[in-house]
């Protein structure tokens, strides 16, 4: 079954077409690769999946069945479609606990008054949260950690923080903007394991977004390419790595950087 | 310090019996408070008092909007204007002095519509804030506050320059609350519960969702929160504060109100209280306004004299304050104990996995 897709999925800010007509579909239960050079258009796909930007006119985005093209952020993500970013957005001086509780939100049972007229309903109720959540940061391995601003972690603790914040929100769908950025190759592995395991416990679908080729290759399913904001190439990792137009856009392109290298060491 | 610590730990461990017990000690405690000013001291602090408890309320409020949800706004003074205005209005006797509206209303009545009416004018403050943020944000509110007291100056039905006079006080049978002390019970009883609820709200879903908010708010509305409408939900909220002690403001012997008393200095006044308890930390803003209105009592008539000519120096020194205060103390007093609390509950919890470690071992 598809969960996600776009049709002609366009931005352009000014002059610069950043997503520029782009079909795609993911299908459930599936880790479906985005890959491209800097600047390719990544994280505005993801910004355009997730509302936090307004696709231009044309476009068109279903997920789940629902058309979320115009909707709001808040909206699509009551759906079930959470997400990462690439620069976290952490809430800093929110403990840990309170910054998965956040990602809760969307399940809260009580109204936004209720802690003025039913006190003990949102006592009761919260507890049940803190229990669920506190099992989360166990799992991830932040439980230690749970009382500390988000801000006074270390960087790979506030990675897994804003995957926990996203897994929180108890999603259909989570898009993952570079989630092993800045790690250490051993710590991305180990990343991606505690991906793969939470994909399983929480029946996830996933887009991930990854600038490790290695990582993207021997985790996805499906694998679509951008560059220049336009879809170029997509099929499994295998048809990926040896589609021309990849090895041209892309690839091609970190191979030269390395005959320069090469050249520059000799 | 240590001192400060132990009480909190003291309350903590009340808390644990039961979740009211240190409120209703706070409050039973509160309840003497003006048997020990007038025997130690005179009537004079038990006004003061009063005026710390209106301040409260207004500083508590004015932290949810901008300590929970970040939304700057300095037009706080202009709901706390609306809200006392409303309240004397509604219950001053028709054809009164001066000109001066009345609608002959049951000062119970009247608060309640007050608050009401405060409210949605929340709402009209909040909706720049949709819009806007920080400096415009502060500009767009300050520009409505100002604008209620002009206002209120320029309508002889609202008082215009002579003011509102003989504005009633609340009475339940023939119990007038009249005095400084039995007035003291209504205000103070609301400062407490205003308290209570703010974090009511602030340990709730509603609270975390301010505080997303205030910390990013493109993150806060990817997690599914309604960024608009609760940004406006603090707004209104703080609201219903400011017009309840506005109200009560207005019906506070010797039931007389100005529009002098909703000036620019009045809302740095508040911003002092807010920023030296530390923003967004409640008891911090508590112990502000306790702090800023006896320091503001104390400056009220303080002069120096330039070139022969008096000039009164409180709003130099209110504003020299906060200067210093935001460059040198920008979490204020609640910041920084709050840090001292969870760093010392930090070691102790290492220390507890240490000793557990050795134990093991
Ligand atoms: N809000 C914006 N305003 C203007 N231009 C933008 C905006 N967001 C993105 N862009 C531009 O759109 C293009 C695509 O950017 P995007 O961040 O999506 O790339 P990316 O593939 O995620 O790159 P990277 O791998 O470096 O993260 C870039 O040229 C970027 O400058
Ligand atoms: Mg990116």
């Amino acid at each position: 079954m598809t969960l996600l897709e776009t049709r002609n999925l366009s931005k352009s800010f000014g002059g610069l077409q950043a997503i520029d007509k782009v079909s795609l579909k993911v299908e459930q239960n599936t880790i479906h690769g985005l890959i491209g050079p800097n600047g390719s258009g990544k994280s505005t796909f993801f910004n355009l999946l997730t509302g936090v930007y307004q696709p231009d006119d044309g476009s068109h985005i279903n997920f789940d069945g629902v058309n979320i093209t115009n909707s709001p952020a808040h909206a699509i993500a009551g759906l079930g479609l959470a997400r990462t970013f690439q620069l976290l957005r952490l809430y800093g001086e929110l403990s840990v606990l309170d910054n998965v509780m956040v990602g809760y939100h969307p399940h809260t049972k009580y109204g936004p008054l209720a802690p003025l007229f039913n006190g003990a309903a949102v006592r009761r109720q919260d507890k049940a949260v803190k229990e669920e959540m506190e099992e989360l940061l166990e799992f991830i391995g932040l439980a230690d950690h749970a009382e500390i601003p988000a801000a006074e972690l270390s960087g790979g603790q506030r990675r897994l923080l804003a995957l926990g914040r996203a897994i929180a929100m108890r999603p259909k769908m989570l898009l993952l903007d570079e989630p092993g950025a800045g790690l250490s190759p051993v710590n991305v592995d180990s990343l991606m394991s505690t991906i793969m395991t939470l994909k399983e416990r929480y029946n996830l679908t996933i887009v991930v977004v990854e600038h490790i080729l290695k990582v993207v290759m021997t985790t996805c399913d499906t694998i679509s390419v951008l560059d220049h904001g336009q879809k170029i190439s997509e099929g499994t990792p295998e048809f990926v790595k040896n589609d021309p137009a990849v090895v041209e856009a892309y690839l091609g392109r970190e191979m030269a950087d390395e005959d320069i290298r090469a050249a520059m060491d000799a | 310090m240590l001192f400060l610590s132990r009480i909190a730990d003291l309350i903590e461990a009340l808390a644990q019996r039961h979740r009211l017990l240190p409120w209703l000690l706070a409050y039973a405690l509160l309840l003497t408070l003006p048997f020990i000013l007038s025997t130690l001291f005179n009537d004079y602090l038990i006004d003061l008092a009063n005026r710390a408890c209106l301040f409260i309320m207004l500083a508590v409020g004015l932290n949810i909007v901008k300590g929970f949800c970040g939304q700057v706004t300095v037009g706080h003074i202009g709901l706390y204007a609306i809200g006392a205005v409303t309240s004397a209005v509604l219950s001053l006797e028709p054809g009164g002095f001066g000109g001066a509206l009345g609608f002959g209303l049951s000062v119970w009545v009247s608060i309640p519509i007050a608050v009401i009416v405060t409210a949605f004018a929340g709402l009209i403050v909040g909706l720049p804030s949709v819009r806007l943020e920080g400096a415009y944000l502060a500009l767009a509110t300050l520009g409505l506050g100002e604008s209620v007291r002009i206002f209120i100056a320029v309508t002889p039905a609202l008082g215009s320059s002579t003011g509102l006079m003989m504005i009633p006080a609340p009475s339940i049978g023939s119990f007038v609350f009249d005095s400084f002390t039995s007035y003291y019970y209504l205000v103070m009883t609301a400062a407490v519960v205003g308290i209570y609820f703010s974090f009511a709200i602030l340990r709730s879903a509603t609270g975390r969702a301010f505080q997303a908010i205030r910390e990013d708010t493109i993150a806060a509305s990817v997690n599914g929160i309604n960024v608009m409408k609760y940004k406006l939900l603090a707004f209104v909220l703080s609201a219903i504060y400011a017009g309840l002690a506005g109200a009560l403001f207005a019906h506070m012997p010797p039931g007389y109100l100005h529009h002098n008393n909703f000036t620019v200095i009045e809302m740095v006044t508040l911003l002092l209280m807010v920023v030296l308890g530390g923003i967004g930390n409640v008891w911090g803003g508590v112990i502000g306004a306790i702090v800023v209105t006896i320091a503001y009592d104390q400056t009220k008539d303080l002069v120096v004299y330039f070139m022969d000519r008096p000039i009164v120096i409180q709003p130099l020194v209110f504003g020299l304050s906060m200067v210093l205060l935001v460059l040198f103390m920008p979490r204020g007093i609640g910041g920084w104990f709050e840090g001292v609390r969870r760093n010392r509950r930090f070691i102790q919890r290492s220390e507890e996995k240490l000793g557990d470690a050795a134990r093991n071992s």
